[in-house]
């Protein structure tokens, strides 16, 4: 009995000790983001603002373009996201499936497609936008949506090979009866996905599409390759000294010693994630209980 | 009749097979355009000198110049790869330690476990993002905040007294160099294991109940049931988390590698760019491959 409860003082303190390593960035954010910027040199306020303030996040919403950051986001990052969703799992249940030829090369493709960084192709992926095409057919594509929206429509998004890997493990996994009572009411293999594979496969797609809409909310390396003026919430973070020198500190006569920029750069951070953490407090129990059932184990 | 039977039976196998490549059609005409081209490309350009002239690449073989230029010439990039293999070589195993210690405290039934995983598993969807760049560099920028302040809460001086305390005085200094490496990255480590303890938990959550009550039965000690049949059980996990590890850290826009060759594509250097990018994955793809099948050797499939 002594054992057990040491042990249970034990695990407290380490998980509490790293829990606080995790939340500390985020307390951190929230106290910078509403606290005057004097604030930061004085050393009596580490935690409570002794000035508070709501102007710092309003300057910042302004400098961020954030309503429009916000569209651009939800319109290129969110439908990405959903789109490579859905090509996905039709990809993994082809897989998972069906017997064809070459389909463990296929696979290894897929393999290949998790191992190999997005960065060894996107200089030439580059280049095949800017002349998008065949020949006299060709169109420029940089700037447009399309740059992100092909990809993520074939199956080739961003770590599109994992979700298809996961999606492929999942259907393994669902009992073999299930298709073979739509084959035999003579349903087609198509329509036998859609109606009798998806509503029982809801969990999985729950699970990927949160990993999908992160990993896309992330992403800036891949809008900084394709598009010169599209913002998103990442991009538009990754240059946030920049943003904040044009709109915020453009008069020479200003001058802010970086110790007080923090003010603005964790007020962009917080405003930036706040969505994402939004969707993570309604959805953290598919992440935690979910991954179980959604196949990656087997 | 048999006959019939058997020409039906063979179009209907013949119709799956079509089915099966219909289902994956859309991603075979997408791989092709999206990622097998451009990966042929890259490997093509490696071996050639690339100007790009108002989106028009014009190519011209130079053999291996690329390669030994990148090599020998470049004041950063030998300098910068062998600093990013060291990290990754430390740092790897601390992270998959770690993840799976955390992934067995976290799998134990406790008040407040809903909360401990939702806290464990923020690092996820944030750590991908700019955002984690920008909180480590604050936290570097500020004097009274930065990393050093976790390592007072798991000082290396700590670290110390706990040995001395418990009678252990001459350790070794690699000994010591690990301890201190592990407090001083703390802040790193936690934030970039939150997938691997995820994928962790997963595979504890599928021990059996039957034969963790047999293994209750037989009076095992929670530490022979740790080696026994924990590690057994996530040990393919381990080979799974060691990959995701390595290729996160590896693809990290992050590190010092990969900012050399943005570098390098920013001066529209892409032949010298692409040489680069194709060492390091060769370099880090033949090592995992490597680790890999040691590993393999060593790990228990129930199924197979």
């Amino acid at each position: 009995m002594k054992i057990k409860k040491s042990a249970a003082v034990f695990r407290f303190v380490i998980l509490a000790g790293l829990g606080f390593v995790i939340m500390y960035p985020l307390i951190y954010m929230i106290s910078c983001s509403f606290r005057e910027r004097r604030d930061m040199n004085d050393p009596t306020v580490i935690w409570i603002p002794r000035h508070f303030t709501l102007n710092v996040i309003k300057e910042t919403i302004s400098a961020m373009d954030f309503g429009n950051t916000l569209k651009n986001t939800l319109i290129l990052n969110i439908g990405c996201a959903f789109v490579q969703l859905i090509s996905c799992a039709i990809t993994g249940y082809g897989f998972a499936r069906f017997r064809f030829r070459f389909r463990n090369l296929l696979f290894g493709i897929v393999i290949m497609m998790i191992l190999v960084p997005p960065q060894i192709i996107s200089l030439p992926l580059y280049s095949q936008f800017r002349n998008f095409g065949i020949g006299k057919f060709s169109v420029n594509l940089i700037d447009n949506m399309l740059t992100m929206y092909l990809p993520a429509m074939t199956g080739n998004g961003i770590r599109s090979g994992l979700m298809i890997l996961i999606f492929r493990q999942f259907f393994r996994g669902l009992p073999k009866e299930l298709e073979d009572t739509a084959y035999i009411d003579g349903c087609g293999a198509f329509r036998t996905f859609i109606q009798v594979m998806i509503p029982n496969a809801a969990s999985a797609f729950l699970t990927v599409f949160l990993f999908s809409v992160v990993w896309y909310w992330n992403d800036y390396y891949m809008n900084a390759m394709f598009f010169t003026n599209t913002k998103t919430a990442a991009s538009v973070l990754r240059n946030i000294e920049t943003e904040l020198k044009l709109h915020l500190f453009d008069s020479v006569s200003v001058e802010i010693p970086p110790r007080e920029q923090i003010v603005w750069k964790e007020a962009g951070c917080l405003l930036s994630i706040t969505p994402l953490l939004i969707m993570y407090v309604f959805l953290q129990k598919y992440f935690t209980e979910g991954i179980e059932r959604s196949g990656i184990v087997s | 009749m048999a006959e019939k039977k058997k020409i039906i039976r063979l179009s209907y196998q013949k119709r799956k097979e079509l089915c099966g490549f219909g289902f994956i059609s859309i991603w075979l005409a997408g791989t092709v355009i999206f990622f097998l081209i451009p990966l042929i490309k890259s490997l093509i350009w490696t071996f050639c000198d690339v100007v790009l002239d108002s989106g028009h690449t014009s190519i011209s073989w130079t053999g291996l110049k690329n390669i030994r230029y990148v090599l020998t010439s470049d004041q950063y990039y030998t300098y910068y790869l062998r600093d990013m293999l060291t990290e990754t070589l430390w740092k790897t195993p601390l992270i998959l330690i770690f993840s799976l210690f955390i992934a067995v405290l976290l799998n134990q039934k406790f008040h407040g476990r809903t909360l401990a995983r939702a806290v464990f598993f923020l690092p996820v969807i944030i750590a991908t993002g700019p955002v984690y760049e920008i909180i480590s560099n604050d936290m570097g920028s500020t004097g009274n905040t930065e990393a050093a302040q976790f390592s007072t809460l798991f000082s290396t001086d700590m670290v110390g007294e706990l040995l001395q305390f418990l009678g252990i005085y001459n350790l070794s200094d690699d000994m010591d160099k690990i301890i201190s490496a592990v407090s001083d990255n703390i802040f790193g480590i936690v934030w970039s294991s939150g997938i691997q303890i995820l994928l962790f938990l997963a595979a504890l959550q599928n021990i059996p109940s039957s034969v963790r009550e047999a293994a209750q039965l037989e009076g095992a000690t929670a530490w022979e049931f740790f080696w026994k049949i924990t590690f057994p059980y996530v040990s393919p996990f381990i080979l799974a988390n060691l990959i995701f590890t390595v290729i996160d850290s590896f693809t990290s826009p992050m590190n010092t590698v990969m900012k050399r060759i943005f570098a390098m594509r920013d001066e529209w250097q892409f032949g010298y760019a692409a040489a680069m990018v194709w060492i390091y994955f060769s370099i880090i793809l033949t090592s995992l491959g490597i680790t890999a099948a040691v590993i393999n050797k060593f790990i228990y499939y129930e199924t197979d």
